[in-house]
């Protein structure tokens, strides 16, 4: 870990992925063709939203570098802080990327298996079963989630939900 | 106006709407009591249910979950010591000192009956306000929908505890989310990035479910390990006898503080997306401030429980006013309802009430008659209700989870909507890290299209942009615009003058 003090705070780094992220939208409006029927083109209204986000991240960047200068010991502490934190964001990266292949295996398997296999895993991850019982617990939430849901929104509420390309399940 | 009302009351005792109200009052009352479950992902889970229904069906069941809601957080706020949502924080403060001191049945039927008559009061003005004021905006032209629109956001972000300009960027990144896809006035594509989903546009459901959803489970799964162990088998031990008239005498008889702590419940709910959270702290502070007896504040005062209760639920009714009479919504809850509308082919805004009669009053007594219906719930419910808060997050949050797929698949049946649904989970649960807050954003993606169409409209009438601080009303609503931020940065400043930190990341009000 480095003791060296950020330049930029959370903040700061915000600021600028906004300013960033803004101007940068900003310049493709440029390009966008008037419109004969209408007196400002597609590009006006998002020129203004955009330049007022790009301005709003300056500020924001502006304001975090000077209070990372004017209070360069707390900055520091909350920098070490923010680090030590990582590893509990490990368990919310792990969902998210549990998620992830939930929803890509959800066209190839069908909502069914894969709404099964991802109730199951998350549940595992997030109270790992120790007993039979707790088992049959993930078991029951996995197939009502998965089965016992498919058949009401499809039964009686004609929501149809995805079938898998492989499986036809 | 009576008769429609009345109408509107014999339709929702028909089974086929009453059904749907009963059940989502009853999952309102449950996932309001549980903590960790805001009634804005209670509403989302019972959304897609929603789609295979009536308009009428849906809203009732919808209305139903959020009276239920605002009423049954109130439970694991007196006899846990947890609040079930943000929104009965105040009433945890005397609610659970009561119940600790041997009296848990005052604590929480007192909580009850308030909520049920502050609800009640809302009521009153919901139905009378929504129609005259809805009358008064059919008055407004592109200039003022468009000015409107412009405090909604102004004020929202402006009310952000923690930063104003976090509040400001939030809202602007709403608005930024509505410019990419396409035009909305002439529907020519614009800033696509040469991704093919972005060609229509990116429906604001999906952004809202994964928004919220996200935001509130990602966060909760980091703290799951360090989380404190409700105490249930006490809780379950609890005597929740208690004698109903003394409880509703006890209420009777401090009028000041009902209809004050309602009267700040509905303004509250009126102004957009600020939220019962705020409700209930404004009332209960107002409560203490009004009080002979201050000091009994925070050791089981009465009072404290009924301003919190009975603001929170007279906020549902102000958040009703605002999304029936202008088509804002007032907060999450009322933007799921938008969004159910907007399924069914329903136009929000001020014709809503007059092109849509039957519907709107039908709203009206949904609200009306969810409150005895929670009533009836409780009176059934209570002595298990703390055996069902306390089911398990790992059994929760993948049902909700699986849900919230559901919602968003069921939108047009592609998986492009679930893809956004994740991006947005990603996106809104990094906003909360940082400190930026969840309900400017949301707004602006709502009301991003309307002040964008709104506004064309105005220049395609009169090129002149001058006329949108010329016309007095869109003058008059973009001053309270302008005075909204100036007032929130002078009270910043003033804040920082004396030397009080500002909270860089605070409780995020889901």
């Amino acid at each position: 870990m480095s003791s060296e003090r950020s330049v930029l705070g959370k903040d700061g780094w915000a600021g600028l992925v906004v300013l960033i992220s803004s101007s940068v939208l900003f310049l493709l409006t440029i390009g966008l063709p008037d419109m004969p029927l209408v007196p400002v083109g597609p590009g006006f209204y998002p020129r203004i939203v955009l330049g007022l986000t790009a301005f709003l991240g300056l500020w924001l960047l502006v304001a975090d570098y000077r209070l990372q200068q004017r209070h360069s010991a707390q900055a520091r502490s909350s920098t070490s802080q923010s680090i030590s934190n990582v590893s509990k964001y490990k368990a919310v990266v792990m969902h998210f990327s549990l998620f992830a292949v939930y929803i890509a295996a959800m066209a190839p398997f069908g909502f069914r298996l894969a709404s099964f296999a991802y109730v199951a895993a998350s549940s595992c991850l997030l109270d790992p079963p120790k007993s039979a019982k707790a088992w049959l617990r993930v078991l029951v939430l996995a197939s009502v989630a998965a089965f016992v849901t498919f058949f009401i929104f499809e039964r009686y509420l004609a929501v149809l939900l995805p079938r898998g390309r492989w499986t036809s399940f | 106006m009576f008769e429609l009302l009345g109408n509107g009351i014999a339709t929702l005792m028909d089974l086929k709407y009453l059904v749907p109200l009963v059940i989502g009052t009853f999952i309102g009352v449950i996932g309001g009591a549980l903590p960790g479950i805001t009634i804005t992902m209670t509403i989302i889970v019972v959304l897609p249910f929603t789609f295979g229904l009536e308009p009428l069906q849906g809203l009732a069941a919808m209305i139903g979950v959020y009276v239920g809601g605002e009423t049954g957080g109130l439970i694991t706020s007196c006899l846990l010591g947890i609040p079930g949502k943000p929104s009965s924080v105040a009433t945890m403060f005397d609610g659970f000192p009561m119940s600790r001191r041997g009296e848990p049945g005052r604590a929480v039927w007192l909580g009850v009956y308030a909520s049920l008559i502050g609800g009640l009061l809302g009521a009153v003005v919901l139905v009378a306000s929504t129609g005259p004021l809805a009358r008064l905006a059919l008055e407004f032209g592109p200039w003022e929908y468009f000015s409107l629109f412009i405090l909604a956001l102004s004020m929202v972000a402006g009310l952000v505890e923690s930063s104003m300009v976090k509040g400001l960027i939030a809202g602007g990144l709403g608005l930024v989310v509505t410019v990419l896809g396409n035009d909305p006035v002439m529907g020519k594509e614009r800033l696509t990035l040469g991704i093919t989903t972005l060609e229509g546009g990116i429906p604001f459901l999906p952004v809202l479910i994964g928004t919220f959803a996200f935001a509130q489970i990602m966060s909760d799964i980091e703290k799951l390990g360090s989380e404190q162990q409700l105490q249930t088998e006490a809780a379950q031990k609890l005597n929740l006898a208690v004698s109903h008239v003394k409880v509703i005498w006890e209420i009777l008889t401090r009028p000041f503080v009902l209809l004050w702590a309602s009267f700040i419940g509905l303004v509250v709910g009126v102004l957009p997306a600020i939220g019962g959270s705020a409700a209930n702290m404004l009332a209960y502070d107002q409560a203490k401030k009004f009080s002979k007896t201050p000091e009994q504040f925070g050791k089981g005062a009465p009072e404290g429980i009924i301003a919190s209760e009975a603001s929170n639920n007279a906020n549902v009714a102000g958040s009703l006013v605002t999304i029936m009479a202008f088509g804002i919504p007032g907060d999450a809850v009322t933007a799921v309802m938008l969004g159910a509308l907007t399924i069914h082919g329903i136009q929000s805004g001020p014709l809503f009430v007059t092109q849509n009669g039957p519907l709107a009053y039908g709203m009206f007594a949904a609200y009306i008659l969810a409150h005895p219906v929670v009533l009836m719930i409780l009176a059934v419910l209570m002595r298990w209700m703390i055996r069902i808060v306390t089911v398990p997050k790992s059994v929760l949050f993948p049902m909700v989870l699986v849900l919230c797929v559901i919602g968003a698949y069921a939108l047009g049946n592609t998986m492009s909507s679930v893809w956004i649904l994740l991006v947005f989970g990603v996106f809104g649960y990094v906003m909360v890290k940082l400190g930026f807050p969840l309900a400017p954003f949301i707004l602006g993606v709502i009301l991003g299209d309307q002040i964008e169409i709104n506004m064309i409209r105005a220049l395609m009438t009169d090129p002149d942009p001058m006329q949108f601080f010329l016309r007095p009303i869109s003058g008059v609503l973009l001053l309270a615009s302008v005075l909204s931020v100036a007032a929130a940065i002078w009270q910043h400043m003033r804040q920082q003058r004396r030397g009080g930190n500002l909270p860089q990341e605070a409780d995020a009000d889901f």
